[in-house]
């Protein structure tokens, strides 16, 4: 038994301690976000933020995340919501501008890598909004446990779509 | 099944009204089992034969459209199939409300994820050229206007001073229409809708070419997409599977499940198919690693290593027992043309095996109930083809079978013959245990128990004119069998499967080569293109008839015929001393060839000189820079591409700097989703022509994660610039979404040779192998 904050609420979960969080995320708390790609912190599938950092959740046991603040896809809204303090009428029809951005580009192929791409994009644009296409390339690739990965060769739609998302971040959304 | 439903419009069913014929739809919220035929087709199935199992056309103008095929990240269907219903039926593309894909009681037509555009007419196109008619007899008959008098615009027609919506039309009537279909709808291929219903002239097209938005995307990147490694059931276990130690291996002994650890797993054993269920995934994982630790299998070893496989396929391998076959383009005498020839060139090119890769690993739920029905809960490129498999695999009819699909990670091609890995063990351990139960695999079964795309080798033999023309050019393509569909938890389980890849199967499953790679180069006059297939490497050998298995996957047969082609065709321009893409224009007739060739040297800035350029050198310590082109015709669609990369022959290092790419496939129907289509083509493709190999040993394949099957990262992309030839003459729209998977390789090989003279002929480009080039 543990107590996790996912998305700004507290979760109490039956799982063991040693349960990577991914499991925890999916099948307990039926959070759908992150993916399980490899199990083995190697392509980006299942990335969550914790603290606002990009974590592999399916290495990740639940017991080293106790007390830290996790963010999953479905928490994205709601966590550039309370950066902005809209009110709760507005945050409940507003996406974060990443996901818009995803959408107006048209990003995703098949999407199932798309969950760890937007999470490390706001990753890199809460600290840098107006990141180059290096750094963005940098990011996706060297930054965290492995290069985020895309069977499906979207990473030019991906880096688009990141510079769109910061633009509107940089002027506070939209 | 049947193999022939209705061969022509008949009339069964019709109701006639004043004499006009009038069809009838589906209301909303009918039960489906309302639209099932009594006799045609089987039980659980929707009836191809009933308009409203394609269109169903609501009383408040909205449009639901069906469609066998499943989306894998196309798109489509939710974009391109609603574009080209609602241009034949002239209503609005938003009208289109709801698109329901590749569920086996669902939809009307079967087959695969492939060939979405039908060379320009998919089943769903027929089908509401066919609604389109009857609406407008029904209209006829409502506005009292002869057909011939009435104009439809946004699904309103009008006539005579009045207008009806199509709603309107068709509220409250129950009368049908008929449409004709041929094939087996269990069959890879599905059904087809036969007949030549009048088609909107292209002139009048105001909904195809548009960039309409894939609506699941938003569904994707909001979590709100339902997944198939979402899907859950009330008291589904989890289950984990024990694959074989090799490729070849039986089981000795299962594992001591250690009960004090694991209290609520289960160990299933069925023949040679190890699996572990629990209630909870983790404890599923767990058990399943301690089982696999005390599991014994017997050795094996059958296969020539990746290392040594060339040298097996020339020395060992059956090219004997399988047709040869020839290409039709095929003409003239090649022979003596070449021993006439001025100039001669010979050469061999090799590709490995590839890994479709999918990003996430193959799983599915399945529950086999006790009213003798099984429920398959997967992600899958031929939804009604894995139900035609489960039926033989159990003994039971197809009619009690249904596969439901959702979305799931991309795998381009692997589970096009009906299944991806996991359904079949999901269905079997259900079935042993009595509960729904989810497989999924780990990452390193993915890699080592699925499927991959063949290795193949190629001769070239080329004969140059005095003025340096080809005048004989052949080909001999060598290939195992491309499409092994037997369910692999079936085969390990001894359960009833289709035979393995064989000399006597028509088509699928066969291990006959065909040419998949459309000659352009009409202007040679002696051509010979040989087909020589072989079976599975290792198939025939391993105990249990598993050896390396083999699924067509992007670009199926042509990435493997393509790359020689091409980069061949390269060498010969520079054997005759002339420009690589000018070459290739000089040997091309068609129209639409040249065209793509002149529109990708525009739009790269490409120089026309010969290859190698003045300064090429075969040893540098700095990247050396070389450009190459190459030329494809898939699915009625023309491509080119140019790539221009930097090598370093001390290290062996390739770098794509720039990628351009042109392509023609006639009408273009959404170029927003196409554009996006043909970047991940041309990066898969990259990826594949740099870093992509499957390695195996004696026993079995090697690669088991990313580290040892490296694809392309977002740092190493090219520079990418698309340019979409939209060319409404041509009528039809070709296919778009993996045809750029085969362009990359031979283009970056001839860069490579234009930087440095020397022509790697092997695959992947990886330093060790590109390095050896310089050092020879």
């Amino acid at each position: 038994m543990a107590a996790l904050s996912v998305n700004g609420v507290r979760r109490e979960v039956q799982a063991p301690n040693d349960t990577p969080l991914l499991y925890v995320l999916r099948n307990e708390l039926e959070l759908s976000g992150p993916q399980f790609g490899c199990g083995l912190a190697q392509c980006g599938a299942c990335s969550v933020l914790v603290d606002g950092k990009e974590i592999r959740s399916c290495i990740t046991p639940i017991s080293a995340v106790g007390g830290k603040e996790i963010t999953t896809l479905e928490g994205l809204s709601a966590r550039w919501a309370k950066q902005r303090g809209l009110s709760a009428a507005d945050a409940a029809k507003t996406l974060h501008p990443v996901q818009e951005a995803w959408i107006e580009e048209q990003t995703p192929l098949c999407g199932f890598c798309q969950n760890g791409m937007m999470i490390k994009a706001t990753e890199l644009l809460e600290s840098n909004p107006n990141a180059t296409v290096a750094q963005i390339k940098d990011a996706f690739t060297n930054s965290g446990p492995s290069a985020h990965l895309c069977r499906c060769g979207s990473y030019t739609a991906i880096i688009e779509a990141v510079q769109r998302a910061g633009s509107a971040m940089a002027k506070g959304g939209k | 099944m049947n193999s022939q439903l209705h061969p022509t419009l008949t009339r069964r069913g019709f109701v006639k009204t004043g004499g006009a014929l009038v069809v009838g739809f589906g209301l909303v919220g009918a039960d489906i089992a309302q639209n099932i035929a009594s006799a045609a087709v089987p039980k659980n199935t929707l009836d191809p034969t009933l308009p409203a199992s394609w269109i169903e056309i609501h009383p408040d103008n909205t449009i639901l459209i069906r469609t066998g095929k499943s989306d894998f990240g196309q798109g489509t269907t939710y974009t391109a199939y609603r574009q080209i219903v609602a241009e034949e039926l002239s209503a609005k593309f938003e009208a289109i409300t709801t698109v329901v894909a590749g569920d086996t009681d669902r939809t009307p037509d079967g087959s695969g994820a492939f060939d979405f555009l039908g060379r320009g007419t998919p089943n769903i196109r027929k089908a509401a050229a066919y609604t389109y008619q009857a609406l407008l007899d029904l209209a006829s008959q409502k506005l009292g206007v002869p057909k011939n008098k009435l104009t439809v615009k946004d699904g309103v027609v009008s006539g005579g001073a009045r207008s009806i919506s199509y709603g309107e039309l068709v509220k409250g009537q129950q009368l049908r229409l008929t449409i004709p279909v041929m094939g087996d709808l269990l069959s890879p291929m599905g059904l087809t809708v036969a007949g030549n219903p009048p088609m909107k002239p292209v002139s009048q097209y105001t909904v195809i070419g548009k960039p309409f938005r894939n609506s699941v995307i938003a569904s994707k990147v909001t979590a709100k997409e339902q997944w198939a490694t979402d899907f859950r059931l009330p008291g589904m276990l989890h289950a984990r599977m024990v694959h074989p130690k090799t490729l070849g291996s039986k089981l000795v002994s299962v594992g001591q499940l250690d009960k004090a650890k694991f209290p609520n797993a289960q160990v299933v054993v069925k023949n040679n198919l190890v699996g572990v269920v629990a209630p909870t995934e983790w404890e599923a994982i767990k058990a399943s690693q301690q089982v696999a630790a005390s599991t014994k299998w017997s050795d094996w070893k059958g296969l020539p290593g990746h290392e040594n496989l060339f040298t097996y396929f020339r020395e060992k391998a059956d090219w004997t027992t399988t047709k040869v076959t020839k290409s039709d383009k095929s003409h003239g005498n090649v022979t003596p043309a070449l021993a006439s020839a001025s100039k001669k060139f010979t050469a061999t090119y090799e590709m490995p095996f590839l890994k479709h890769a999918p990003i996430g690993p193959t799983l599915a739920v399945a529950d086999v109930r006790t009213d003798g029905t099984v429920h398959i809960y997967t992600h899958n490129q031929n939804p009604q083809a894995l139900r035609g498999e489960m039926a033989q695999m159990l003994g039971i009819k197809p009619d009690n079978i249904i596969v439901r699909t959702f979305s799931g990670a991309g795998h381009y091609g692997r589970s096009n013959g009906g299944n991806c890995g996991a359904e079949d063990e999901a269905v079997i351990l259900s079935k042993a245990v009595g509960k729904p139960v989810r497989v999924q695999w780990m990452r390193d079964e993915d890699f080592q128990w699925s499927t991959q795309s063949p290795a193949a080798y190629s001769d070239v033999k080329i004969g140059l004119d005095a003025k340096g023309r080809i005048e004989a050019y052949q080909i001999d393509h060598y290939m195992p069998a491309m499409q092994d569909d037997r369910p692999i938890g079936a085969v390990l389980a001894g359960l009833p499967t289709m035979a393995a890849p064989n000399e006597k199967a028509v088509f699928i499953g066969s291990t006959v080569n065909d040419n998949q790679d459309p000659w352009i180069y009409d202007g040679v006059q002696n051509l010979l293109e040989n087909g020589h297939g072989t079976f599975q490497v290792g198939e025939h050998a391993s105990p249990i008839a598993v050896g390396i298995r083999d699924h067509s996957m992007r670009t199926p047969g042509q990435f493997q015929q393509n790359f020689p082609r091409e980069l061949a065709i390269s060498e010969a321009a520079s054997l005759a001393g002339v420009d690589t893409l000018q070459f290739r224009i000089d040997h091309a007739t068609e129209e639409r060839a040249i065209g793509v060739l002149k529109a990708v040297r525009e739009a790269s800035g490409w120089e026309t000189r010969k290859s190698p350029r003045t300064n090429a050198a075969a040893s540098s310590t700095t990247p050396l820079r070389g450009r190459g082109v190459s030329l494809m015709l898939r699915s009625g669609t023309y491509w080119a591409c140019v790539c221009e990369v930097s090598v370093t022959p001390s290290t062996g290092a390739v770098k794509v700097e720039r990628y351009t790419i042109a392509v023609d496939p006639g009408i273009v129907v959404n170029p927003l989703q196409l554009k996006r289509q043909v970047e991940g083509g041309a990066i898969m493709g990259t990826s594949a022509a740099l870093l992509e190999e499957t390695t195996f040993d004696e026993s079995g394949i090697t690669a088991r994660d990313w580290r040892t099957y490296p694809i392309m990262k977002m740092a190493d992309i090219p520079e990418i610039k698309v340019v979409l030839i939209n060319n409404p003459k041509v009528g039809a729209y070709g296919g778009g979404s993996e045809a750029a998977n085969a362009l990359a390789a031979p283009a970056i090989a001839a860069a490579i040779f234009d930087a440095t003279g020397k022509t790697p002929r092997r695959l992947p480009l990886k330093p060790e192998h590109v390095k050896k080039l310089f050092t020879a």
